[in-house]
């Protein structure tokens, strides 16, 4: 609205500056106007309205700067030959114009960029041994783009839970790049180490209804507290890619009999001064496919206590390849990550205080998953393009600690129906057989939305 | 003996996928479309044009969106934030943006 109060404005002072102008050229002319004169004048006069009518239309360049540039360039080229006069009244009248509606469109705009994107999701859980449940959760994310070169993202997770809801802070990190093969980081963020978090945890990413037990809540951290630095670069014809960072780290447990020498990776504050660092590499040898390496060690043990020299180690390796296959017709997508983690020797509850001591043993665990999933994207019908297989394993074990020694293993076979690219419905169901109990085998019907 | 377990399933996946790579082949990317894509980027991860960098990059994770989905600002900030989780390079980034700007 602002902007189109400009142009009347400006076709005013167009119309004084050519009376001016033809003014003083009277000195010149003994009072009067020739004919040329006032046929080029016209003409002149006839141009900028042209302008005035292609600029409302199109309604402006789209910024400030972009609005200055098109102006100063575009005036030149349409002047021509016209006199001397008529030029410096042109420029006059362009200046004149491209100050407040330059002016106008910045105040609207701004030169920072936001983004709300995010995703939501609707579950219905029906696993053996448990009540059947619905659930749902929405999942800002915040994207705001202050420099092309700084960026702040931020996610929140915001579910129902109980008699009310419950709202996370998932991650809020100040992104810096330094260069084209460099970036920093510095809050909370996904940890790198965990590629599943960092890229296929998204509900509308992820193709089956829950998260792969092992690489997610279990030997890996998902979320790191602390400053990172990552890039990409280009080795010959392939590409590498790595995310070093140094976190708060990760909490031993050591009151509990039955976690006692695992990790707690979801206590985000720190609880002595060692930090943990960590990091992954990746490799891409040809388009398409991707092996990554991805660790992180660390000082878990509480400050002051008998723990505090105890070092741990995670460790993953990682495969992802998509390929689009004329032969089957369709896309296929093959992801596979493998974990373990090492605690070193240690004696929990060791004068027996808390029921369950002393227990002495080196922590180890390890587990992973495959998925392989198959849509036809090359078919004939619609419908049939649309339908997505998913076949996933998945595990995590305990090596002895005195406790047993428990394991998880789970099968799990999908099928999805892509509403949109982002919008997916998926049906699926678990065969989930933990050692030493009954199984836990589990119905899912889900539908979750990327936008 | 878990351990041994994963290590094994883990291996004989990768040497299935390898030993099945050429049988799955893709087609190679049409000249005419990648041409129309313009915004090559001239030393970027296999000289690829921004229209194959945005396909191969993006379906790594996810189905890709339609370049008329977002305006051009949206796209800036989008493709910013995944040459963060992605990794890819400034040039990558670049060309990708200019692809995404063109295609509509």
């Amino acid at each position: 609205m602002k902007i189109h109060r400009c142009y009347p404005a400006a076709i005013v002072q167009a119309v004084i500056l050519t009376i001016v102008s033809a003014r003083a050229q009277d000195t010149t002319t003994d009072g009067y106007v020739t004919r040329k004169e006032y046929d080029e004048l016209k003409a002149e006069l006839l141009a900028m309205k042209k302008e005035l009518d292609a600029l409302k239309k199109t309604g402006g360049p789209k910024q400030e700067s972009s609005e200055g540039r098109a102006l100063a360039s575009t005036a030149p080229k349409q002047e021509e030959p016209a006199s001397q006069t008529a030029g410096d009244l042109h420029k006059e009248v362009a200046s004149a114009l491209s100050r407040p509606v330059a002016e106008s469109i910045g105040s609207l705009l701004g030169t920072t960029k936001f983004l709300l994107a995010g995703w939501a999701e609707g579950m219905f859980e029906a696993r053996n041994g448990q009540v059947s449940t619905f659930s749902a959760s929405f999942n800002p994310i915040f994207l705001w783009e202050l420099t092309p070169k700084l960026l702040f993202d931020s996610r929140l997770e915001i579910e129902p839970s109980g008699g009310g809801t419950n709202v996370n802070l998932v991650n809020a990190q100040l992104s810096y790049l330094l260069n084209d093969y460099m970036a920093l980081g510095v809050g909370e963020f996904f940890s790198p180490s965990n590629v599943f978090v960092e890229r296929f945890e998204p509900q509308w990413i992820n193709k089956l209804p829950d998260r792969p037990i092992g690489v997610y809540h279990g030997i890996l951290p998902n979320i790191s507290v602390g400053a990172q630095v990552r890039g990409g670069f280009p080795i010959g014809p392939t590409r590498a890619d790595y995310a070093f960072y140094v976190s708060n780290g990760p909490v031993l447990n050591t009151f509990d009999a039955r976690t006692a020498g695992t990790l707690d990776f979801n206590s985000y504050t720190d609880n002595n001064d060692n930090k943990a660092v960590g990091g992954r590499v990746g490799f891409l040898p040809i388009p398409g496919v991707e092996v990554g390496y991805g660790f992180e060690t660390s000082k878990p043990g509480f400050q002051g206590t008998t723990f505090h020299d105890v070092q741990a180690l995670v460790q993953s390796v990682d495969l992802e390849v998509t390929r689009d296959s004329d032969l089957l017709r369709g896309r296929i997508n093959l992801f596979a990550q493998y974990a373990w983690s090492h605690v070193d020797h240690a004696v929990y509850d060791p004068d027996g205080s808390l029921g369950f001591g002393p227990l002495a043993f080196t922590s180890k665990q390890d587990g992973g998953y495959a998925e392989l999933a198959y849509r036809p994207t090359k078919a004939d019908i619609d419908f049939v393009r649309n339908v997505e297989l998913v076949f996933r394993w998945d595990h995590l074990s305990r090596d002895p600690s005195g406790l047993g020694d428990p394991w998880e293993t789970r099968w799990t076979l999908g099928l999805n129906y892509w509403l949109s690219p982002s919008t997916v419905l998926k049906a699926a169901y678990e065969w989930d057989q933990p050692s030493g109990e009954p199984n836990r085998n589990a119905l899912f019907i889900q539908t979750a939305m990327g936008f | 003996m878990a351990r041994n377990r994963g290590c094994i399933v883990a291996l004989v996946v990768l040497i299935c996928a390898c030993a099945c790579w050429d049988m799955f082949a893709g087609p190679k990317a049409d000249q005419t479309t990648t041409q129309s894509g313009g915004a090559v980027s001239n030393d970027s991860y296999m000289g690829l044009s921004g229209e194959e960098l945005w396909s191969n990059n993006c379906l790594r994770c996810h189905n890709i969106r339609p370049p008329t989905m977002y305006s051009d600002a949206q796209w800036e900030v989008i493709v910013h934030h995944m040459r963060l989780r992605a990794n890819i390079t400034g040039q990558e980034q670049r060309a990708i943006v200019e692809f995404l700007k063109s295609a509509k």
